[in-house]
């Protein structure tokens, strides 16, 4: 995690640090995910907490529809007495601490809207929606995302997972002809 | 020892909160020194310019993977109890290629937005936005989805199960195929390195 | 030296990560499969201990208390062959068959209590739970034939019983009488048999009670997918 940059003192503000070599980086993962399964029994998540999340406000905005909607209530039966006291719900605040983490060591948290030289910021608050929301939707339908079902799913074998991650790749190289020109 | 420790009773549920916390910390950790809080890093995997995703994922899954394989196998970990998602063939299908095509157009999963965020990402916020919208309309459209989304139900199914072979082979297998795929990930990024060249500037390494 | 150590000394960082994956790999191949639940180990000086020391049962009129009191902090699995479940069981009780007690969905970290029409189902079932290190197992004493005697059909004491006596048993009636059962009187040959099971439907508590105060909530959803 030294690059030459490292050295330079003064007024100047440092460049970040280059990545970490995905090796180690993917070593450092899977031990963690190891350990999640060796305390817990159970691997990673992050959509779930979304879930979590969307389902205590669907709760609060109209009871009566999440009441008679199975969906919420399985988000709202959960938890430790509350449904946002839920595992994976604190496993994404760990998950946003660590990051923050990592990024202030690497020098790289920077207010900022990433996107290529060709797309406004609009065009690309546009395209990160559409995105996002077809993540919501695929990751509901499949019961988990890249975390969830390709990562933990993945380590322990499942075959659905398995299946999953495959298809992840086939539409994210299927749609990638069609956007190639979001990032140049 | 009885691992896992939570199925064993050794920390309660308010405790299991704290784990998750800390997990989470090194979940968080991990991803941004790869460099996944970068939508720009992680869609270059799907260009052939930078095969990180695909190099720290199947990373990460043969380390797990062999530390559960050889902590079964030493009587440390009972496998029995460690959680497998049930497969539901089809919507894992359909739910996976539009996870895919979602990850390509906006640039992150899940996860990743969670680490871009924290890092000051606008578009990651904006992307975050956008899970919640689809995570409403998946939803409010249950009613109508859930017998499709409980189709193809085919319980704790497992590779060895799938295949036919033991345990210890599948992960030979995972780890040939790891590794098969790390060498084809660097002939791949060499090949199409000189497609894009304005793409490499962004390389901090 | 030795040329493999040449070799590897010119391996760098990643391709010597890419060897040890590999070598690993390749003893979990010699290794084959892992066995995950179907072979057990028992610690039997552990478990004579508890056989001994009688620490594995629970009466039947304690479990009555617990069902009058609401406590919710435990599972009662009903061992018999589903139309018998069908035709009377205790309140609160589900019915897992043995082959399928492992996968019932059954936790460690809850207090298990099990019985049959006896006990013997129930003795084989918590022998196969303990063997697969579930730590808080009990027996119904005397199964259900028990629950029968003791809670839905209590016998009266004699006429010149102890006063202590017959404050009991005025309780005993009150929760045989909660169960849908009732009391019977003694006979000069010991206790009348016992009536047959009250009728279709498990009567319904007369009286839930709140749960006592540090019971936990009623089992909820447990999460562990996303």
């Amino acid at each position: 995690m030294s690059s030459p940059t490292d050295t330079a003192h003064g007024g100047t503000p440092r460049a970040p640090a280059p990545y970490m070599n995905p090796y180690l980086a993917g070593i450092g993962l899977g031990l963690v995910l190891l350990a999640s399964y060796l305390a817990m029994g159970r691997g990673l998540g992050a959509s779930g907490a979304f879930s979590s999340a969307c389902a205590v406000v669907v709760g609060a905005v109209a009871p009566a529809h999440a009441a008679g909607n199975s969906f919420w209530q399985d988000y709202l039966q959960a938890g430790v007495g509350h449904p946002l006291k839920e595992w994976l719900v604190f496993e994404v605040l760990g998950v946003l601490a660590g990051g923050f983490l990592s990024g202030v060591i690497a020098r790289r948290v920077r207010s900022v809207v990433e996107k290529g030289p060709r797309i406004s910021t609009g065009g690309r608050f546009a395209l990160a929606l559409v995105g996002g929301a077809l993540m919501g939707i695929g990751a509901k339908l499949a019961r988990g995302c890249t975390s969830g079902q390709a990562l933990s799913g993945g380590a322990v074998l499942s075959a659905g997972s398995w299946a999953f991650m495959l298809m992840v790749f086939a539409g994210a190289y299927g749609a990638a002809w069609f956007l190639r020109r979001q990032w140049r | 020892m009885n691992l896992p420790l939570f199925k064993f009773g050794a920390f309660g549920d308010e405790a299991s909160l704290l784990v998750a916390f800390l997990i989470g910390i090194g979940f968080g950790f991990f991803l941004e020194q790869a460099g996944f809080g970068s939508a720009r890093k992680l869609t270059g995997q799907f260009y052939f310019q930078d095969m990180a995703v695909f190099r720290v994922m199947f990373t990460a899954i043969v380390t797990a993977l062999l530390g559960l394989f050889y902590l079964g196998w030493a009587g440390v970990v009972d496998l029995s109890m460690v959680y497998v998602s049930n497969t539901y063939l089809v919507p894992q299908i359909v739910g996976g290629l539009l996870l895919g095509v979602g990850f390509t157009i906006g640039g992150y999963c899940p996860g990743t937005s969670v680490v871009a965020l924290a890092t000051g990402k606008l578009d990651a916020l904006v992307f975050v936005a956008g899970i919640f919208l689809g995570i409403l309309a998946i939803g409010m459209a249950w009613p109508g989805l859930e017998g499709f989304a409980s189709s193809t139900d085919l319980g704790r199914l497992t590779l060895p199960e799938v295949l036919h072979l033991p345990f210890g082979a599948v992960v030979f297998l995972v780890v040939l195929m790891a590794l098969g795929g790390f060498w084809g990930a660097g002939a791949l990024e060499r090949r199409f390195a000189d497609r894009d060249p304005a793409d490499r500037g962004e390389e901090p390494s | 030296m030795s040329r493999p150590g040449d070799w590897l000394a010119r391996r760098n960082g990643n391709q010597r990560l890419a060897l040890v994956a590999l070598l690993l790999g390749a003893g979990a191949l010699a290794i084959g499969d892992v066995d995950s639940g179907g072979r057990v180990t028992l610690d039997t000086r552990e478990l004579a201990a508890i056989v001994e020391g009688e620490l594995d049962h629970v009466t039947p009129e304690e479990l009555a208390d617990w069902i009058v009191a609401g406590r919710a902090d435990y599972r009662l699995i009903d061992l018999r062959a589903a139309d018998e479940f069908d035709r009377y069981r205790i309140p609160g009780a589900e019915r897992v068959a043995i082959p399928d007690l492992l996968d019932a969905g059954l936790s460690r970290d809850e207090r298990i209590v099990l019985y049959s029409e006896e006990g013997i189902h129930a003795a084989q079932a918590w022998m196969l739970l303990k063997a697969h290190r579930f730590p808080a197992v009990y027996i119904l004493l005397g199964g259900l034939a028990g629950w029968q005697e003791h809670v839905l059909y209590p016998v009266e004491p004699v006429a010149d019983a102890p006063i202590a006596e017959r404050a009991a048993f005025a309780r005993a009636a009150e929760i045989a009488r909660h169960f849908g059962g009732g009391p019977r009187a003694a006979t000069t040959a010991g206790a009348a048999l016992a009536p047959a099971l009250p009728t279709p439907e498990p009567p319904r508590i007369a009286a839930p009670v709140a749960p006592p105060a540090g019971a936990r909530p009623a089992a909820k959803r447990k999460r562990e997918g996303c």
